[in-house]
């Protein structure tokens, strides 16, 4: 039977998980990423496959709840497996068919073996044995990794990356056949989450990062981040809207926005929606209409004018209070009095932090530089480098 | 006569239609052009808006491929408020009680745009 992730847009993706593959979600500390290798394993369980859970950190009866509090009744299948490696670890009798205490490791391991060859997906968490278990559990991972090649089983390991010793992530990283990572989208707070495709073996696919929500219940769901344009009049929002967009839509009359611009933009794996503003006064009741849910805010100036960069401040005070991450287009770059970046930042007492990107919207010069500094500050940046070649315009 | 004078003539004659509260005439990017408008309201902000909803209308249907609205019609408990474009430069709109009798509202409005029109060319 075809395995799945039940990940929304990575199952288009990678399609299937084939017999005797290794999926790792690769997670952030700061992420609760537990719940992409449950979304994996309960999916599966609806489609009638043997799936088994593994608890080490928590008791089997917590781990079934966090799977409630999704609206996943696994109790309720008979094809649902609980490996209780947790029971033993506090000196509790266990009333799960598979369990072993963790100080025995080769007890677990026996026990481990006799789950994979039992189940055809066997979720892992492969950091929290090794937390428990010690480092040294590691080759016992490896071979849970080998006997599951051996035996046509597919494992959903679960790896959140806190600084462990290089040579175990290696060794996760390259015994895994595919890799998940799983990060948070932050500035001061988490504003969401993000999970891309860094590695599948048996398909040859592009960088895809997608970002998502948690819903209780319901689980991942995929997003359309919206990206707001916001500045003052004439600074050329518009055409920075279309100058980054594969389409863009706007509603101008006479020369001014009068609603909105819209574009859509597919870049780095991502996929965004731009909303750009009206930038005079009159307009104003519509900005934080169109700030709504925004994740981010470009903030474009006309670096030939000075006197409005109050104006854009204050535009930036109405759409940013909630703290959302922010970068400024110093647009116009083309014209023979632009203020460099570092001016403009000085007359518009920014902090240091605020990337000031040269821009010319008109020639398109640097726009992309606009998106991959907010991209960074969005989701930090390691997918931005990690995918530099890709530029889809 | 003045064009103003003119402008403020027509909106007078749709305020005898009867149910009209409020009227206005604006240029497409959302500024003021002939008010009759109790100074209770926000006048440059209903221009603004009449501006914005009528610009977005238009959009979304052309977008969709079925060509330029007649008119958008915004309908609440409290009243309706109907912009209509003038010409390519303008736009009246109106707000009227919620019994106001749309029917002879939008006649009156089609012959104001008109006349709106030939005087702003």
């Amino acid at each position: 039977m075809k395995v799945i992730t039940g990940i929304p847009v990575l199952d288009d993706v990678i399609e299937e998980i084939p017999e005797g593959k290794i999926l790792t979600y690769w997670i952030d500390p700061e992420v609760e990423g537990n719940v992409f290798a449950m979304q994996t394993l309960f999916t599966n369980l609806e489609r009638g496959c043997k799936c088994a859970y593994t608890t080490i950190a928590y008791s089997p009866e917590v781990a079934i709840g966090e799977f409630n509090e999704f609206g996943w009744d696994v109790e309720n299948y008979e094809n649902f497996g609980i490996v209780d490696l947790y029971s033993g670890y506090v000196g509790l009798p266990s009333n799960c068919q598979y369990n072993a205490s963790p100080t025995d490791i080769e007890e677990v391991n026996e026990v481990m073996k006799k789950v994979i060859e039992n189940f055809d997906v066997v979720v892992i968490p492969v950091s929290s044995v090794i937390d428990v278990c010690g480092e040294d559990s590691i080759e016992c991972i490896g071979e849970w990794y080998d006997f599951a090649r051996e035996k046509e089983s597919r494992l959903i390991c679960t790896f959140v990356s806190w600084p462990y010793p290089e040579e175990i992530e290696k060794f996760v990283k390259n015994n895994s056949n595919a890799v998940i990572r799983v990060g948070g989208v932050h500035h001061r707070v988490i504003l969401g989450y993000y999970y891309g495709v860094v590695k599948v073996d048996w398909k040859n696919i592009k960088s895809k990062a997608i970002l998502f929500k948690l819903v209780k219940p319901g689980g991942v769901r995929a997003y359309i981040p919206k990206i707001l344009v916001t500045g003052p009049y004439n600074a050329g929002k518009s055409t920075f809207v279309h100058a980054v967009s594969m389409r863009a839509i706007s509603v101008d009359r006479l020369g001014t926005t009068v609603a909105l611009d819209h574009g859509h933009l597919e870049y780095k794996g991502f996929s965004i929606d731009l909303f750009g503003t009206p930038g005079q006064e009159r307009f104003d009741p519509i900005l934080k209409m169109l700030g709504r849910e925004a994740l981010g805010v470009i903030l474009v100036v006309d670096s030939t004018k000075p006197e409005t960069f109050p104006r854009a401040k204050q535009m930036l005070e109405a759409v940013a209070h909630f703290g959302l991450p922010y970068v400024v287009a110093a647009n116009k770059q083309d014209l023979p009095d632009a203020l460099p970046p570092e001016e403009i930042r000085k007359k518009m007492f920014l902090p240091e932090d605020v990337p000031i990107i040269p821009v010319s919207a008109k020639e398109g010069d640097g726009v992309y530089k606009v998106i991959d500094a907010l991209l960074e500050l969005l989701t930090g940046s390691w997918w931005v480098k990690e995918n530099e070649p890709e530029v889809s315009t | 006569m003045s064009l103003r004078s003119q402008l403020e003539d027509i909106l007078k004659e749709m305020k005898s239609t009867g149910d009209v509260e409020a009227s206005a005439i604006v240029s497409r990017d959302g500024l003021l052009i002939a008010a009759d408008i109790s100074s209770s309201v926000n006048a440059d902000a209903f221009a603004a808006m009449s501006a914005t909803m009528l610009g977005a209308a238009e959009t979304a249907m052309s977008e969709l491929g079925k060509g330029t609205p007649d008119r958008v019609v915004v309908e609440s408990p409290s009243g309706k408020i109907v912009a209509m474009g003038a010409g390519e430069k303008a736009l009246l709109v109106v707000m009227t009680t919620p019994k106001a009798n749309l029917g002879l509202i939008l006649l009156q409005l089609g012959k104001a745009s008109k006349k709106i029109e030939e005087l702003l060319g």
